[in-house]
């Protein structure tokens, strides 16, 4: 069956639609057929049903095979879905919840191949805890980081203290602010969720040509998984997709090769960052 | 790939953890004494820039977007859409221009983004290439600096051209300090370790 001819080609051009096509394949070999997954999808058919979604997807939904990967994607091009996304996971994770311990992950991406909607909040990881206690790293560039916990990353990081009064006042003058939150639930119970914040990353903007990131952390404790990497992957493509064409970031030498790992280029053309009067 | 657990961007305070408690005060103390005298010396006066015939301004109130990008692409800046630089100057945390009268048109610009608070990085700093060489530059970078100085804004950063190093230099600004290296994402060099 050939996926790419199932995706609406984007306004732009058709290596673009293959490009997205051959993103969609699973990367981690033919997708396990899973009887879990046979129920969402009419779950999910007529979820999308009753928000009405145009026509589109309901042909997408016929045509793609079962994958919340897939429909992540086919919800995607709708930028109606960043509204319906909580929803809409919310019945997913219902279904996860109850019978399995699928670890569903989102397959790592590549930026230059991505043309559809990154959705404002969604799950990068979830994975089930030997004591059977599930739970789940979400991505959300919203902007809904609570201080305090944000004040509690930066102790656990080591970073000095800044006033509360002032954290706050820089996230609401950043232009995104995406946040990495990690939620627990037991096995089978509902409504019972324990949110922390567990990764930031924020960026300032003339909301027209250039955006600066700061302020990178992931808590110690989640460290050495691919967090920070996503995270920043995730932020660039918000800013991209806002259109914001120069991205920029000061590294500490010991973080460059990381930065340079994403896509990033130090001192391009020679151009240097310049501090004024560092305190060293 | 174990993330390193560091600061990867400096914040206002970004060199300082390895310092003693005594040490930090000292820093504390040279900052404050370069802050107050930043703010009180002027290279040229306001009173100078007048009597040469220029007004500043600190606002975009007046200022002429197509003036402005007409300077801008004569020191070799891409042409921009009016419209995204209206939008860019709005969202600027503090901007300065300067205009020579006799014309009415801007000859010298330098803005700033940032949070507000912590961080702030100078952008698009112009001097028309009919001016330049008379401390215009200079005039709008001191003050520029004095603006968010004001706000208390000490991390002020910016990103410069190889040559044009030796003109932030002298304003009290520092190329990698500490190894910090500016970094600009570009969708071409993506090497990533799988």
């Amino acid at each position: 069956m050939k996926i790419g001819n199932v995706l609406s080609p984007p306004p732009a051009s058709l290596r673009a639609a293959a490009a997205a096509a051959a993103h969609c394949r699973y990367p981690y070999g033919p997708w396990p057929h899973h009887p879990i997954l046979a129920v969402s999808h009419n779950h999910i058919t007529a979820f999308m049903q009753q928000q009405q979604l145009p026509a589109r997807h309901d042909k997408m939904e016929n045509r793609l095979p079962l994958s919340p990967h897939h429909i992540l994607h086919a919800g995607c091009r709708n930028a109606k879905v960043s509204r319906l996304k909580a929803a809409f996971w919310e019945s997913i994770r219902s279904g996860f919840m109850k019978n399995n311990t699928i670890q569903v992950t989102e397959s790592p991406s590549t930026i230059q191949e991505e043309e559809e909607m990154l959705p404002d909040e969604f799950v990068l990881v979830e994975k089930t805890l030997p004591d059977g206690v599930v739970e789940q790293i979400v991505y959300s560039s919203g902007g809904d980081v609570d201080v305090y916990d944000l004040q509690a990353l930066c102790d656990k990081v080591g970073w000095p203290r800044r006033p509360l009064s002032k954290l706050a006042a820089a996230l609401r003058n950043s232009y995104t602010v995406a946040a990495l939150h990690s939620i627990r639930k037991s096995a089978g119970e509902e409504g019972s969720a324990d949110k922390k914040l567990i990764g930031m990353a924020r960026a300032t903007s003339d909301h027209a040509f250039n955006a600066t990131i700061w302020d990178v952390l992931v808590d110690p404790s989640y460290q050495g998984q691919g967090l920070g990497k996503a995270l920043i992957e995730k932020l660039i493509r918000t800013l991209l997709q806002r259109d914001i064409g120069n991205i920029t970031l000061f590294a500490d030498s010991q973080v460059v090769e990381f930065y340079e790992n994403l896509g990033f280029e130090a001192d391009p053309e020679g151009i240097k960052g310049m501090f004024w009067y560092p305190r060293y | 790939m174990l993330i390193f657990n560091s600061i990867s961007v400096p914040l206002s305070t970004p060199l300082v953890l390895k310092t003693t408690p005594q040490r930090n005060a000292v820093v504390l103390a040279q900052k404050q004494q370069q802050t107050l005298t930043a703010l009180t010396n002027l290279t040229i006066s306001d009173e100078a820039l007048a009597s040469r015939g220029f007004a500043l301004h600190r606002t975009i109130n007046k200022l002429d977007l197509d003036h402005l990008n007409s300077v801008f692409v004569a020191v070799g800046f891409p042409r921009r859409d009016t419209d995204k630089i209206r939008v860019a100057l709005e969202n600027s945390d503090a901007l300065l221009w300067i205009e020579y009268e006799k014309a009415e048109r801007p000859v010298a610009f330098a803005r700033a983004t940032g949070d507000g608070v912590f961080n702030a990085i100078i952008w698009d700093v112009v001097v028309d290439p009919s001016f330049q060489g008379i401390g215009l530059g200079k005039a709008v970078m001191e003050r520029l600096v004095n603006v968010l100085l004001e706000k208390g804004i000490t991390n002020i950063a910016l990103y410069s051209e190889p040559r044009v190093l030796g003109f932030y230099r002298p304003l009290g600004f520092v190329a990698d300090p500490d190894g910090i290296r500016g970094m600009v994402y570009s969708r071409r060099t993506q090497k990533k370790k799988r």
